[in-house]
């Protein structure tokens, strides 16, 4: 295994920045998610590391070694891909002894670290099949064997479950993140699912754009999201971002809406609206942090619940509020009906405040 | 409600006769079809087993009274000089279709490939002038490739023959591939790529295989083009060794006298390679037309 290094990584199409000065380490044996909406530039990253396309300016280094020129061959790395590409004519047992072959291998450990790999992969019974005739986790399972079975010292992942029912997905996340903790290898894993990320990543890098938008845990980058953008993306439902304006009062900082009302900031938060560029701030609030109630109450902000969503253990209720969604979750046992009047309290330790300009998180120094 | 009820039915049974006329008028015009392209090859096969004065008998002889295999042996011996002939057409057809053959597919392979895969300048510009080609008869370049041949000393060589064959043949090779190209997910060239193959042999060992299929499918357009053509082979070959079977069945013809049952059979033993390479490769060929039609 082996560490992986980008550096003010970068890729044109004619004018078009697909990848912008993208720089990040990949630990040895870290499991890291890129992940960001479609055309985000997270699969032409994986595709530069993988020597697929030709990077236009930057470095990439696997292990201590620069591969930037280097053929895909050459890299020592293993892709599995979001369709499978399981070489159709081939048998399973011959899609796994594929690489090993190119490798030139003698004939006899070929076949011993194919059934080895079948065996980790519980396929054996399935070798002597066509990729066609196998469902679509089998052909995800093959894939993955095809990854594993020469031991590279990187593995790319580009939506390997994406095609997968719901169901499946679910099992094979475990599974995956169970062949990442096995193996201690170093797995970079595209995806744009952020749920995955979250669930299976060390770190997730968050794209859009093609700039790296952060680069964290899963937990830094839930709690403290760098920008709009990445709060909007990273949980779901999504954080409920609310734009207001920043005023002083009684000798206070507030949070005035279009609407009329207005948020008193506690004293950390003011700290942190004085860093703004502008007078413009937007307010963001994960659902599970805003409270609830029927009926008014002190510091809550009045609203009107739009739609009511129970799913079982908990019950979202989307309002709007000063022209924006506001996601809110409850316990399903305060019955909430669509078009009642609702009052939401923020916790004051936990919104997130944005420059409404530049849309980066505000920070109190 | 009595006119409803009256009405109902009647709307019902008309729908029925209309759809059953249309199935019966689609049945007479597949019978129709079948009997238009099937007689002529059962007279050829009738007359060539007729004796040369049966064959001119009228009213003709639906059913040859004394059945006779004398042309083909005629022409498939080769003490005899029809039989030389018709043997060193056979051979000279053979050899100009089945060159051909291997050069378009070796040349359209990789064009098509790169057509397929590759960004480059002038890419679409080349392609459609691959296809201009095609919106012109053959004919019309008949004089101008005549004086070029003659110009580079051809003229009387099958290599004129083949190079002609080959400009014509190529377009629609390269575009039928092409198609193929672009039904196979360039992952699986990728995945090739990482798991220790260089591009070319991504190319040989993964992509190539898979279009077998488009391969056979051009090889036989190919072939069967260049085994059919006469107006080239007439213009630019005028020695008898050398003539093509198009070219040399025509010696059947002369001034007094045809050989029906002579001609007959040697159209009969054309048509024999072409039909047993379709009976052969047919379902590649129909998989080939109709790949990509629906997504799998």
């Amino acid at each position: 295994m082996a560490h992986v290094v980008l550096k003010d990584l970068v890729k044109t199409y004619g004018g078009f920045k697909a990848v912008n000065d993208v720089s990040l380490t990949v630990n040895d044996g870290e499991f890291v998610a890129l992940v960001g909406p479609s055309g985000c530039g997270k699969t032409t990253t994986l595709n530069l590391i993988a020597g697929l396309i030709p990077i236009t300016s930057g470095d990439i280094f696997i292990g201590d070694r620069v591969v930037n020129d280097l053929d895909p061959k050459d890299r020592d790395i293993a892709m599995v891909f979001q369709n499978y590409a399981l070489y159709p004519q081939k048998s399973v047992y011959m899609n796994l002894a594929f690489p090993l072959q190119m490798r030139k291998l003698p004939r006899d450990e070929i076949d011993k670290k194919v059934r080895e790999a079948a065996k980790v992969l519980d396929m054996t019974q399935l070798l002597e099949r066509k990729p066609r005739e196998l469902s679509g986790g089998q052909q995800q399972r093959v894939a993955l064997g095809r990854a594993l079975v020469r031991d590279p010292a990187v593995f790319l992942m580009d939506e390997p479950l994406s095609n997968l029912d719901a169901k499946l997905r679910v099992q094979m996340r475990s599974e995956i993140k169970r062949f990442h903790q096995d193996l201690k290898a170093t797995i970079v894993y595209v995806t744009h699912d952020q749920l995955e990320a979250v669930t299976m990543a060390d770190r997730m890098a968050v794209m859009n754009g093609g700039f790296l938008q952060q680069y964290d845990s899963p937990a830094q980058v839930f709690a403290h999201p760098a920008n709009m953008f990445v709060a909007s993306f990273v949980g779901s439902p999504a954080m409920s971002l609310i734009p207001l304006e920043a005023s002083t009062a009684n000798g206070g900082t507030v949070l005035t809406s279009a609407e009329g009302w207005s948020l008193p900031l506690s004293q950390l938060n003011a700290r942190k609206v004085l860093g703004a560029t502008t007078r413009k701030i937007v307010l963001g609030a994960r659902h599970s942090t805003i409270k609830l109630h029927k009926s008014a109450a002190p510091g809550a902000i009045p609203a009107k619940a739009y739609t009511v969503e129970p799913t079982g253990d908990v019950t979202f209720v989307q309002a709007f509020l000063s022209g924006a969604i506001v996601n809110i979750s409850v316990v399903p046992n305060i019955a909430v009906t669509p078009d009642e009047h609702i009052w939401l309290e923020f916790d004051q330790e936990r919104i997130h405040l944005f420059d409404g300009e530049t849309e980066m998180a505000l920070h109190a120094d | 409600m009595s006119t409803i009820a009256a009405t109902v039915p009647r709307g019902r049974t008309r729908r029925r006769v209309r759809v059953d006329g249309w199935r019966w008028a689609g049945r007479i015009f597949l019978v129709f079809m079948l009997l238009y392209t099937a007689l002529p090859m059962i007279w050829m096969l009738i007359t060539s087993i007729k004796s040369g004065f049966a064959a001119m008998q009228f009213p003709p002889q639906w059913w040859p009274e004394e059945p006779t295999l004398a042309s083909y042996q005629k022409l498939l011996d080769p003490q005899n000089s029809v039989g030389q002939d018709f043997l060193r057409f056979f051979w000279n057809s053979l050899f100009v279709s089945t060159v051909t053959t291997i050069l378009s597919v070796i040349v359209a392979v990789p064009a098509a490939y790169a057509f397929s895969r590759f960004r480059f300048p002038g890419r679409n510009f080349l392609f459609f002038a691959v296809l201009l080609r095609n919106m012109f008869p053959a004919v019309i370049f008949l004089v101008p490739l005549f004086i070029l041949m003659r110009a580079i000393g051809l003229v009387n060589t099958h290599g004129s023959l083949i190079l002609t064959y080959l400009t014509f043949g190529l377009p629609l090779a390269i575009w039928l591939l092409k198609g193929f190209y672009d039904n196979i997910p360039v992952q699986l060239e990728q995945a090739a790529r990482i798991d220790g193959a260089t591009r070319f042999q991504a190319f040989i060992l993964i992509v190539m295989p898979l279009s077998t299929p488009g391969i056979i499918a051009t090889a036989i357009y190919s072939f069967i083009g260049a085994w059919n053509e006469y107006i080239y082979a007439y213009t630019f070959l005028s020695k008898n060794e050398q003539l093509t079977l198009p070219v040399g069945i025509q010696r059947f013809f002369s001034e007094n006298t045809t050989d029906f049952p002579g001609l007959m059979a040697a159209s009969f033993m054309m048509s024999v390679p072409v039909v047993v390479l379709f009976l052969v490769l047919q379902r590649y060929f129909v998989r080939a037309l109709t790949e990509g039609a629906v997504k799998h």
